[in-house]
């Protein structure tokens, strides 16, 4: 399939293969269910949703937001990069993704940590439940997306990456970039909603 | 065909690979129908009603969960089949088709003890208080539930594998590897069971049942699908029977061999 | 397209992505702001920015148009579904 408009004869392709992108549908597709169930048990309970959430700090989600904008940019930077053949930088641009991502899971143990010394726990109510619940499941993504960019790291100091050889590149990165999103989504919906 | 090498028994490897969907529509109709546990009672029930469901199903749960003690089996089954197509593509020293075989093998085992507790609450019911009830009900969940992670270890072996089979034509396609993925992924938050009787997160609840279990079910049918198929075109490639176009045409092919 | 425009985009794009988390973040969410509007301006800015880590981080915009067109659906369904609850929700009495 060539694309028409604009005149470009690059062939339509998707990034990495298709099975990361299977995942991420899926993935994205039980995130989207729980927003649901989110706003519908807000739905019976608005008061108490409306109480807890503004016990939240949006600093630390608005920063956090930013940290991985910043994160998902460096990736992007890294495989256009490693497209132009331009293969110095690569390393330092994952390692900077993955020291944001480390900085995204400091500043998460900061603000549970600061949750659960006031005594909030995800069984105080059902906003914490989905609070603690959500942001947790979506920290797991994380972490695992932090030891995917130690794998990418080293492919790339050890010169792995070349422009006809970075599926695996393409791979990690829509994965890092899917985590991204989805916190994009998850932020607004706990803390700003009101 | 070499002659120092045992034959291989593609029969037997066909039958245990039908083993696969026995288990998954044996189980569907025991456990899922039959039982009852399609939806499943809330976790929220109170003790009496949780007495009651036992009290009113009383046969139903004998015979679901006496079967599915006996048919639960053939996930293990299938697990020796699909190990056998795994050695395939990693080579007798693989280990990974030894994790997705003994995955298989312990996902039985709290299996049987899950149903085994429903069955004996069901026969004893009687003479059970509303709380024992209660107790047995949840107790199968929370083994059956929290054994997850032994099912992923055989999920992931089998994903890893299959996506690094070197065929043209892969025997099981990258999609079911990737869709292991997805499983495993939904799998985690099956950990917040104990702490939740209600929301997402209950045994019974959106998440944790609605979409692990029905993950995990998509998994288990499409991976029996491609392994029984599997098996027909590792005896193909062996050299052992024919494509079917082939033998359409005649026999020469054989001769060859 | 040549290869220092596709730079040029990618770092104009994640400017634009910070700018806007800012606003929601420190300007949107404040009280200036009525709850309603506040908020569905919030959620248009976040499907926007969503769509656009879809299009150009990940490359949707040049990948196979089914594809694309099922992220589209995602962040159109998420939305809509989270806006649609959030305005037939009975509103905390200010009180």
């Amino acid at each position: 399939m060539v694309a028409v408009r604009g005149g470009s004869t690059t062939p339509r392709r998707l990034p990495g293969v298709e099975g990361v992108w299977v995942f991420v549908a899926a993935d994205m597709s039980f995130f989207a269910l729980l927003f649901v169930s989110f706003m519908l048990g807000r739905q019976d309970a608005v008061e108490v949703y409306e109480a807890s959430r503004q016990t939240l700090d949006v600093n630390f989600g608005g920063i956090n937001t930013l940290i991985l904008l910043t994160s998902s940019w460096l990736v992007v930077l890294a495989v256009e990069a490693v497209k132009r053949n331009e293969l110095k930088n690569v390393p330092h641009l994952i390692a900077g993704a993955f020291l944001l991502g480390a900085a995204f899971k400091v500043s998460k143990a900061l603000e549970y940590g600061g949750k659960i010394k006031a005594g909030i726990t995800m069984l105080s109510n059902d906003f914490y439940m989905y609070y603690f619940t959500l942001t947790g499941i979506h920290l797991l993504h994380v972490f695992g997306g932090n030891i995917l960019l130690i794998v990418l790291w080293n492919k790339a100091r050890a010169r792995q990456f070349t422009k006809d050889n970075c599926v695996v590149l393409e791979c990690g990165a829509t994965y890092w970039h899917m985590v991204d999103l989805l916190w994009i989504v998850l932020f607004p919906l706990l803390y700003l909603l009101r | 065909m070499n002659t120092n090498t045992p034959a291989v028994d593609y029969g037997t490897w066909k039958m245990l690979a039908w083993t696969g969907p026995v288990f998954f529509i044996g189980f569907f109709i025991m456990w899922g129908l039959l039982a009852d546990n399609f939806p499943p009672m809330a976790a929220s029930t109170s003790a009496q009603d949780m007495w009651q469901h036992y009290k009113d199903l009383q046969t139903e749960i004998t015979i679901g969960m006496s079967v599915c003690m006996v048919l639960g089996s053939c996930y293990m089954t299938f697990g020796a089949a699909v190990s056998r197509v795994m050695r395939r593509i990693e080579g007798q020293e693989g280990m990974l088709a030894n994790v997705e075989m003994m995955g298989a093998t312990i996902t039985y085992c709290p299996i049987v003890v899950a149903c085994g507790i429903w069955l004996t609450c069901a026969i004893q019911i009687d003479t059970l208080s509303p709380d024992m009830a209660q107790f047995c009900y949840r107790l199968g969940w929370m083994i059956i539930d929290l054994a997850y992670m032994v099912t992923s270890w055989q999920i992931i072996a089998a994903a890893i594998v299959f996506l690094r089979d070197k065929r043209e034509k892969k025997l099981v396609p990258a999609w079911v590897s990737w869709w292991g993925f997805v499983t495993v992924a939904s799998f985690f938050p099956v950990s917040l069971i104990p702490f939740f009787e209600t929301g997402p997160f209950a045994f019974n609840g959106m998440f944790n049942f609605w979409i692990a279990f029905p993950t995990w079910y998509v998994w288990i049918v499409s991976m029996s699908i491609f392994i029984i198929k599997a098996v027909g075109r590792i005896e193909i490639e062996d050299g052992a029977a024919q494509p079917k176009e082939t033998a359409v045409r005649g026999g020469s092919a054989v001769a060859s061999h | 397209m040549n290869t220092a425009m596709t730079r040029h985009i990618t770092t104009m794009v994640w400017l634009f992505l910070m700018a806007a988390t800012i606003a929601t973040t420190w300007w949107l969410s404040k009280d200036g702001f009525s709850p309603i509007v506040g908020t569905v301006a919030i959620f248009a800015i976040a499907a926007f920015k969503v769509r656009l880590v879809l299009l150009h981080f990940m490359e949707l915009k040049h990948a196979p148009l089914p594809w694309r067109l099922i992220f589209e659906a995602w962040v159109l369904l998420a939305t809509a579904a989270i806006v649609g609850i959030y305005l037939s929700t009975t509103p905390v009495a200010v009180a």
